[in-house]
This record gives C-alpha cells, sequence and structure tokens, in this order.
C-alpha cells in the first residue's frame, strides 16, 4: 500500500524539532543521520505458531476504514489493513518488479503491452479464485466517472480506451483485454507507449491490486466506499484474513487459509491505534511489538525508546523530504503550463542559492531532531539508493558562499538589508505551514540565517500557517504577492521519476519550467531509458541540475523507524521482503517480551 | 406552562434556520477545501476539480445551502468528503461511543460531587471539608489533558489495570464479550473524567448548603425543633441543588458533546474528535450536521433546564 500512497505533507512531519538556538556550526558536506539504526530485525529462537503479533499505528484521529485501495484517501487505512493488502507484485530491494508475487508482470515494448499473469493458486480469502475480471475490474473503479476516487491520473489516460471510459463515451476500457475470459488468470492492458518507469512498482500506469469483482458487482461503484463489503467485512488475498474490525481503532486478522503462499507463521494479528501522546508509554509497558505504517513514534520520544532493553530500533530513509520551494513564476490556467516569470522577485538563482547556503539545517537536524534527520542534498532522496545522486553535496551552510553570491549578483547591502540589483528596498515573504510549536523555533532559526546575509525574509501573516490556509496560498496558479519562497515536503511514489517538477504538472507550486527540466525528466522514461545506466545518468544530470538552478531547494529527509520487540522473527524493511513480510514475520513467545 | 414550552419550541425554528444559514457560510469562508493538501505526484488535477464539480463545490453557496436542506428533510445529511459514508452513520456510530462515555462518567461525576459538596458544607472547616478543598483545588489547577495522560501511564501501562486504547477491545467476538469490552474501555476515562470533574459541583453545593446554614427559614425549622436530619433533607438539600439542577438541561443535552482530550488520549473516537478533525479537513458536510445538531441541543438544553427549574423550585415559573 506504501508505495502507492502520495501524500503532500507539512516538513514537521520530516523533522520534530525542539527549541533551538541552532548556533553551532557544520559544513559538511556529506550528510548523515547521528542515528544508525538496523534495517531488520530477527529474534533468536524459534517461531511460537501460536503466537499473536501486536502492532500499533500511532495516529491522533482514528482511522476511516476504506479497505479498497483504489477509493482510501489515506495512509492509515492501509496501514491497518496490510496484514490482508498484499501488493499484486513482488520487488527486489530497489522497488524493480520482479516475478515470484502474487502476479507476474511482462512488458512488451514492441506491442505497447502489460501482460499481468495470476498465479493459478490465488484465492481470495472466501476461498473464490482471484481472476482476471478482478484486476481489470479495478481499472473500472479507478476509471468510472462516478468513482470517489482520488487515484485517478493523467497516467491511467495512457491505457488505452481508459478517457473514453472516463468521459462516459464508452462503457468498458477497450485497452485492457482478458485473453483467457474473465474467470482466467491473464490480463493484457495495451499502453499509448511502455516506459521504463513501468518495470518499477508505484509508477502510477498499472493498478497493483485486484478488487473482488464477485463479491462487489452488485454494488454501484459512487456507492462502493460506504458498502459493507468494503467497510465491515472486506475480503483480501494477502497472508491474513480480517477476523474483526472496529473501525477507526483497530483491526484483528487470523491466518487465511487460501492464502497462495506459506501460510502466516503467526497465528493471528492485531493492529490497535495509539495517540502519539501515548505511543511512548505503550512501548515502555511492553504493549505492541513494532509500529505500522510511516508515521511512527515522534523523533522527540526517541531518547525514551531507544533505551528500551527489549527492543531494538529498526529503521530505513523515509521515502520523502523536505524543501524550499521558490515561487519563480505563474500557471497559466487556459494552457495548463507553469511559466517562469521575469520580474519574479526571486528569478535569480544566485539568491536563491544563497538562501539554501545561509540554512544551517546540519546543525537543525543533528541538535534538535534527535539525530532521526538528515539535510537533504537533492530532490531525489537518498532510499532510492540506485538513483539518488550520492556526490551531490546539495546546500550545506555557508555564509560566506551565501554572501558571496549575493554580492556577485548585486544584492548590495544599504544598511542592515541588501537591496535589489536595481537598487530598489528587498523584502521576501517566507510561507511555512504550522505544526509543533518546535517547528516554529526551527523556522524563526531559518529567518535569523537569512537575517545575517542581510536578507530581509519576514515570515507570510507573521507566522506560521494553518495547513489549509497555506496549500490555498501555495496552490494558486498565480502566487500570492505576501509568498515569494515557502517550505512543504513530499512524500514519493517507489518509482522517483520527479513527474511533479514538470512544466505542466499542477503541484509544481513554485511554477519552475525550463526546456532543459522538461528533457531531463522526459529522458528518465525515453526509449534509451530501458537502459539502466543511461537513466541512472538522466537523474544524476537532473539532480545536478536542479540544485544549480534552486528553484526548489532540498531540506531534509527523516527515518521511517520502529522500535521492535526482541520476541520477533523475520522483520525487514527491504523492499525485497515486503510482498510477504506478514507471512514471514512470527514471534517466540506469546506476548511482547 | 405547556403553551410556554410549545411558544419556545417555535421560536427555536428561526433560530435554528438562521444557525444553520451562519453555519454554512462559516464553514464555506474557511481557506482550503475537503481536497486542499490531498495531492501527489501522481495525483490528477482534473481529477480533483472533476471531484469538486460532483460535489458541487463550485456551486453559489444559496444553491449549495438550499440543497443541503432539500437534502435534510430528507433525513439525508449527506456524505462526509474524509469518511466517504454517510454523515448520519458516522455521527450515529460516534454518538453510541460519546453516550458510553459521557453517561458513565456524567453519573460518576454526580455520584462523587454531590456527597462532597454537601458534606463539605455541613462540615464547614472541619478537617473533612478541608481536604475536599484541597482536592478541589488540585483538581482544578491540574490541566486536564495532563491527569489524563498520567492515569493512563499508571493505570494502564504502569499497573496494567485498565485497557489503553479505543473503545472496545479487537478481539471481543460475541455480543457480551463486546458489551463487557466497553464498560472495561470506558472506567479509566471515565473515573478520571469524573475525579476531575466535579470541582464545579462540589464548589456550587458547598457554598449553597453553607449559604442555606444560616438562612432565616433553616433557623425556624430549627428552632421549631426539627431534627437537624431532617433539616438537612427537606429544607437545605432541596434549595441547594437548585444551581445543579438549572445546569442539568446543559449536562443532558451536552453529552453528546464529546470530550477531545479523553478522545485524543485514550484513541476513543467519539463526537470531539469527529468535530475537531472535520473541521481540520474541510468536512463541510460533517461540519454542518455537527454545529447544527450542537446549536438544536444547546436550545433544547436551555428550555429543558428551565423546566427542570421550575419543576424543583416552586417559585420558578414558566410564563
Amino acid at each position: 500500500m506504501k508505495k502507492t500512497k502520495f501524500a503532500l505533507a507539512g516538513a514537521a512531519a520530516l523533522s520534530v524539532l525542539t527549541l533551538a538556538a541552532c548556533s553551532s556550526k557544520s559544513s559538511s558536506s556529506q550528510p548523515s543521520t547521528a542515528v544508525k539504526m538496523a534495517k531488520s530485525y530477527n529474534a533468536s529462537g524459534s517461531i511460537d505458531k501460536n503466537a499473536t503479533i501486536k502492532a500499533a499505528e500511532v495516529n491522533d484521529a482514528p482511522f476511516k476504514g476504506v479497505s479498497d485501495t483504489v477509493l482510501a484517501s489515506n495512509a492509515e487505512d492501509g496501514d491497518v489493513f496490510s496484514p490482508g493488502l498484499q501488493g499484486l507484485f513482488k520487488t527486489d530491494k530497489n522497488y524493480n518488479i520482479v516475478d515470484g508475487g502474487p502476479a507476474n508482470l511482462k512488458l512488451n515494448r514492441s506491442n505497447n503491452t502489460a501482460t499481468i499473469t495470476l498465479r493459478s493458486n490465488l484465492k481470495w480469502s472466501n476461498g473464490s479464485q482471484v481472476t482476471a475480471k478482478d484486476v481489470e475490474y479495478a481499472y473500472e473503479v479507478l476509471g468510472n466517472k462516478d468513482s470517489d476516487t482520488q487515484q485517478y491520473s493523467s497516467s491511467l489516460e495512457q491505457i488505452k480506451g481508459m478517457t473514453e471510459y472516463h468521459s462516459g463515451k464508452a462503457s468498458t476500457i477497450s485497452g485492457i483485454e482478458m485473453p483467457d475470459g474473465e474467470k482466467g488468470k491473464k490480463v493484457v492492458i495495451h499502453y499509448k507507449h511502455v516506459t521504463p518507469s513501468m518495470k518499477r512498482s508505484g509508477n502510477g500506469f498499472f493498478w497493483e491490486y485486484a478488487e473482488p469483482y464477485e463479491y462487489i458487482k452488485n454494488v454501484p461503484i459512487s456507492k462502493l466506499a460506504s458498502a459493507p463489503q468494503v467497510r465491515k467485512n472486506p475480503i483480501f488475498y494477502g497472508p491474513f484474513k480480517l477476523q474483526k474490525m472496529v473501525t477507526g481503532e483497530s483491526t484483528s486478522w487470523v491466518r487465511n487459509p487460501y492464502y497462495w503462499g506459506k501460510k502466516g507463521n503467526a497465528k493471528a494479528v492485531t493492529i490497535n491505534v495509539v495517540s502519539s501522546s501515548a505511543a511512548g508509554s505503550a512501548f515502555k509497558a511492553h504493549k505492541y511489538d513494532f509500529t505500522v505504517g510511516t508515521t511512527g513514534i515522534a523523533a522527540s520520544q526517541y531518547p525514551t525508546v531507544k533505551k528500551l532493553s527489549d527492543y531494538t530500533n529498526v529503521g530505513s530513509p523515509e521515502m520523502g523530504y523536505g524543501y524550499l520551494g521558490f515561487m519563480v513564476g505563474h500557471m497559466n490556467s487556459k494552457t495548463g503550463m507553469n511559466v517562469m516569470d521575469k520580474d519574479s522577485k526571486v528569478s535569480n538563482k544566485s539568491l536563491r542559492q544563497a538562501i539554501g547556503y545561509a540554512m544551517n539545517v546540519d546543525a537543525v537536524e543533528k541538535k534538535f531532531g534527535n539525530g532521526l534527520g538528515k539535510r537533504a542534498t537533492t530532490l531525489i532522496p537518498s532510499v532510492f539508493t540506485d538513483y539518488h545522486d550520492k556526490s551531490a553535496k546539495g546546500f550545506p551552510l555557508n555564509l560566506k558562499k551565501a554572501n558571496k553570491l549575493l554580492d556577485d549578483a548585486g544584492y548590495k547591502k544599504k544598511g542592515k538589508w541588501r537591496q535589489t540589483p536595481d537598487g530598489k528596498k528587498l523584502v521576501l515573504h517566507f510561507a511555512a505551514m504550522k505544526s509543533s510549536s518546535t517547528h516554529d523555533e526551527e523556522i524563526q532559526n531559518y529567518l535569523q540565517q537569512w537575517h545575517k546575509i542581510g536578507l530581509d525574509v519576514q515570515l507570510t501573516g507573521g507566522k506560521t500557517m494553518e495547513m489549509n490556509a497555506f496549500y490555498d496560498a501555495i496552490q494558486s496558479p498565480k502566487p500570492p504577492k505576501n509568498v515569494d519562497f515557502f517550505e512543504a515536503a513530499w512524500q514519493v511514489s517507489s518509482e522517483p521519476t520527479p513527474t511533479m517538477y514538470e512544466a505542466n504538472a499542477p503541484f509544481n507550486m513554485g511554477h519552475f519550467a525550463t526546456k532543459r527540466n522538461t528533457q531531463l525528466i522526459e529522458n528518465m522514461n525515453n526509449n534509451k531509458a530501458f537502459s539502466n545506466s543511461y537513466r541512472k545518468t538522466q537523474f544524476k544530470d537532473w539532480q545536478a541540475y536542479m540544485n544549480q538552478q534552486a528553484a526548489y531547494i532540498p531540506e531534509s529527509e527523516g527515518l521511517t523507524w520502529t522500535p521492535v520487540n526482541h520476541r520477533i522473527k523475520n522483520y525487514s524493511t527491504s523492499a525485497a521482503d515486503s510482498n510477504d513480510s506478514w507471512a514471514t514475520m512470527g514471534a517466540t513467545s506469546a506476548n511482547p517480551k | 406552562m405547556w403553551k410556554t414550552v410549545l411558544r419556545r419550541v417555535l421560536i427555536m425554528i428561526p433560530e435554528i434556520i438562521i444557525l444553520s444559514i451562519l453555519v454554512f457560510l462559516l464553514a464555506k469562508a474557511m481557506p482550503g477545501d475537503p481536497f486542499t493538501g490531498s495531492i501527489g505526484p501522481h495525483t490528477s488535477a482534473a481529477q480533483i476539480h472533476h471531484l469538486k464539480e460532483a460535489a458541487g463545490l463550485y456551486n453559489p453557496w444559496y444553491e449549495q445551502y438550499w440543497n443541503w436542506v432539500v437534502h435534510l428533510f430528507h433525513g439525508n445529511l449527506g456524505t462526509s468528503f474524509q469518511y466517504q459514508e454517510p454523515v448520519t452513520r458516522i455521527i450515529g456510530n460516534r454518538a453510541i461511543n460519546t453516550l458510553w462515555l459521557a453517561v458513565f462518567a456524567m453519573v460518576l461525576t454526580y455520584a462523587i460531587g454531590i456527597p462532597m459538596g454537601l458534606y463539605a458544607g455541613r462540615n464547614q472547616n472541619k478537617i473533612g471539608d478541608t481536604i475536599i478543598r484541597v482536592y478541589t483545588f488540585v483538581t482544578m489547577s491540574i490541566p486536564f489533558f495532563v491527569i489524563l495522560v498520567l492515569g493512563l501511564w499508571i493505570f494502564g501501562y504502569v499497573l496494567g489495570w485498565f485497557p489503553t486504547t479505543g473503545s472496545v477491545s479487537a478481539t471481543a467476538n460475541s455480543g457480551m464479550a463486546t458489551t463487557l469490552s466497553r464498560l472495561q474501555h470506558i472506567v479509566l476515562p471515565g473515573l478520571l473524567a469524573a475525579l476531575f470533574g466535579t470541582v464545579n459541583i462540589v464548589q456550587y453545593l458547598r457554598s449553597e448548603v453553607i449559604d442555606a446554614k444560616g438562612s432565616d427559614y433553616v433557623r425556624t425549622a430549627r428552632s421549631k425543633g426539627v431534627p437537624t436530619g431532617d433539616v438537612f433533607r427537606h429544607h437545605i438539600l432541596r434549595n441547594s441543588l437548585l444551581p445543579i439542577a438549572a445546569f442539568a438541561g446543559y449536562s443532558i443535552t451536552g453529552l453528546l458533546g464529546g470530550s477531545l482530550y479523553t478522545e485524543m488520549v485514550f484513541s476513543y473516537p467519539g463526537m470531539g474528535l469527529l468535530f475537531l478533525n472535520s473541521i481540520s479537513y474541510r468536512d463541510y458536510t460533517v461540519i454542518t450536521a455537527l454545529v447544527l445538531l450542537y446549536g438544536i441541543l444547546n436550545l433544547f438544553g436551555t428550555l429543558l433546564s428551565d423546566i427542570i427549574l421550575s419543576a424543583v423550585d416552586p417559585r420558578v415559573r414558566i410564563q
């Protein structure tokens, strides 16, 4: 589920910071988290086949309870249904789709098709077969004009006939074929173009789950999200089947007797919602084995949790990053294209770079993020080890360089503050979203840093903004006068093509659009990019180009981590293990140690 | 009296209409909409636009309001944007949870508060009264959420006497087991809410009893030789309960309000959290339904308080 979920989140989600004086300096160009965490945990001893795994979903709100991946619009639902939800495709450690999962995928470049072949023994938890129609029906629900889904995207319109179906002109999707019939196990999807990104999970071109067609076919698609088949008694083909759900609070699972693979090592699984204020205490009291999902225990509670002797902290770099975006243009509402404005206050890249070099992100992350975060160096997060440019330095603190950049670009000081190159007063407005009070301190620290280089940067509205007001401001096609740059964060998919920075991307909120940028992003998925080395070069060039342009400055990356109880066997954060992780995981004793 | 009650109920109708228009307008005036922020690399702006259009969010407010009113009269409060299910179902589920907890907490609050207040008033400045006063000062001065977190930590996690999260166990399957589990889950939050929510009752009662003790009718009763116990039961108690009775209507209709802190700390899905989240997510259908419900409950609460007061105090008449 995590692989296909996207959300734009506040930067504070990546780093929870406390009151900061932030005077310590760091000029490290190769940031790393202060905390080194294991990537897996394997308890000694043999698995107790009668044990129940107890997981916590840290969340201050009840989960919504939409078990259908097409219709769910939040990550929590995916977390609490994860023991039953299994992606159709297995991946390697780099999220490349490989054979061996519930279904295999074969791309045909000459025919522009993707063939999905389901396992012959793949069954739903009610005993019925998972069929070709189940795979196809997911696209019907996605594309139906009456569907509530937020997952329908332009990528899906690469499927032949999808646009016609979505507009209601066609009653079926002509580009999806079931050669062995609806009850068969094969689906062929015809695309306008097959792209290299399709080799990887999370690409958005095909849906990675199936819908139990026979089970839900009598429910109109517009009513599906609230139907009992989705809300009360959903069925899954993963290693566990839902035994009970208390909406908003908990899910409990037992082994799925029809599971295609080796039966679950645990007898049962329970997942309970735990408030962030109580999460640390809950682990101290040994109530849970680990947390599920990306929210997890707040970094501020890490010092307490790390002392727990019966737990080992396991983590991996987060699939996301915080960044600064500069309002360098606007969106032409008629064409839907982003256009650069030469007269934008932040159109000078030296100014943008100087703002980046003035930030002491290393010090902030190390000292106040409890070492769980680090400075991001490029717009491709380090979790993508095959595409992230390890040699990129990003914007390490360098006030001297920042001052020089501004001096050379003509931003001369008059009194305390610098002026524009043509001698006008320069006041920059910075928009940031409200999260915790500690995040406010972080923002104040950055303002202080920018003041040090003579830039009169003021917080939009004089304070951090409420989420809705923030996005209302930065998402407008024409940037408001009181926002020159902003801080936000992306949670990314496991396919790292940075489509959100394309010239026609509505969420390219700084409106950065250059030919070079468009070309490099296109190159990532052209025919040549089926060669991995070529593709890697394009990613590397794009990262270097974006850092040089500094229209978006990578700020920080966090860790997705959890304490894992010492009774748990086969806990792994590797993408290679994620497809059947719930089946392989087990416990060596009846209760958490 | 019943004529007056009927008139009051009729006056409520325009009040409710005005309230509903205000709520509707204010909800729309907030920045953002239910889809704000739910975007990602693969999100299609066209699809979001399509969803907003389908939900009528681009229509003028009066059209949206009219549609809402028409649906309301068909018993349809709309579908929640956030929860993707009918608002009536969401509120129904949460209201049940809230009622379980609120009724339990209210009964306990009165069961603890009334005897304490009476005892303190009757034994003014004695050791028992001093202890009760110290208790009320302490409970009043500690923020409620601190009490909740502390209580959860001690009784839930350290001593392990009570469940620590949710309203019912994930593994309770039969009807009986579910009911027992529900009761178990409300004991700790309910007890904490009651123990730390008695301040007003105790203080009101105490001062009322002290005042009543020195009043003419008590002195008269005593001088006539009425036994102290009888004086207390028949004269002081009834009069002292008047301020409590004045608030009883509000307390009853306020049961559905929910307790935000309790729900948050105990991950207890109730009305308080629903209201807060619906505002954060601009879930207009839920916001308008809840504010309207609370508004109506408040109006009825006022009426109910007046009726109760007139029943308790013969001097009060609803004219």
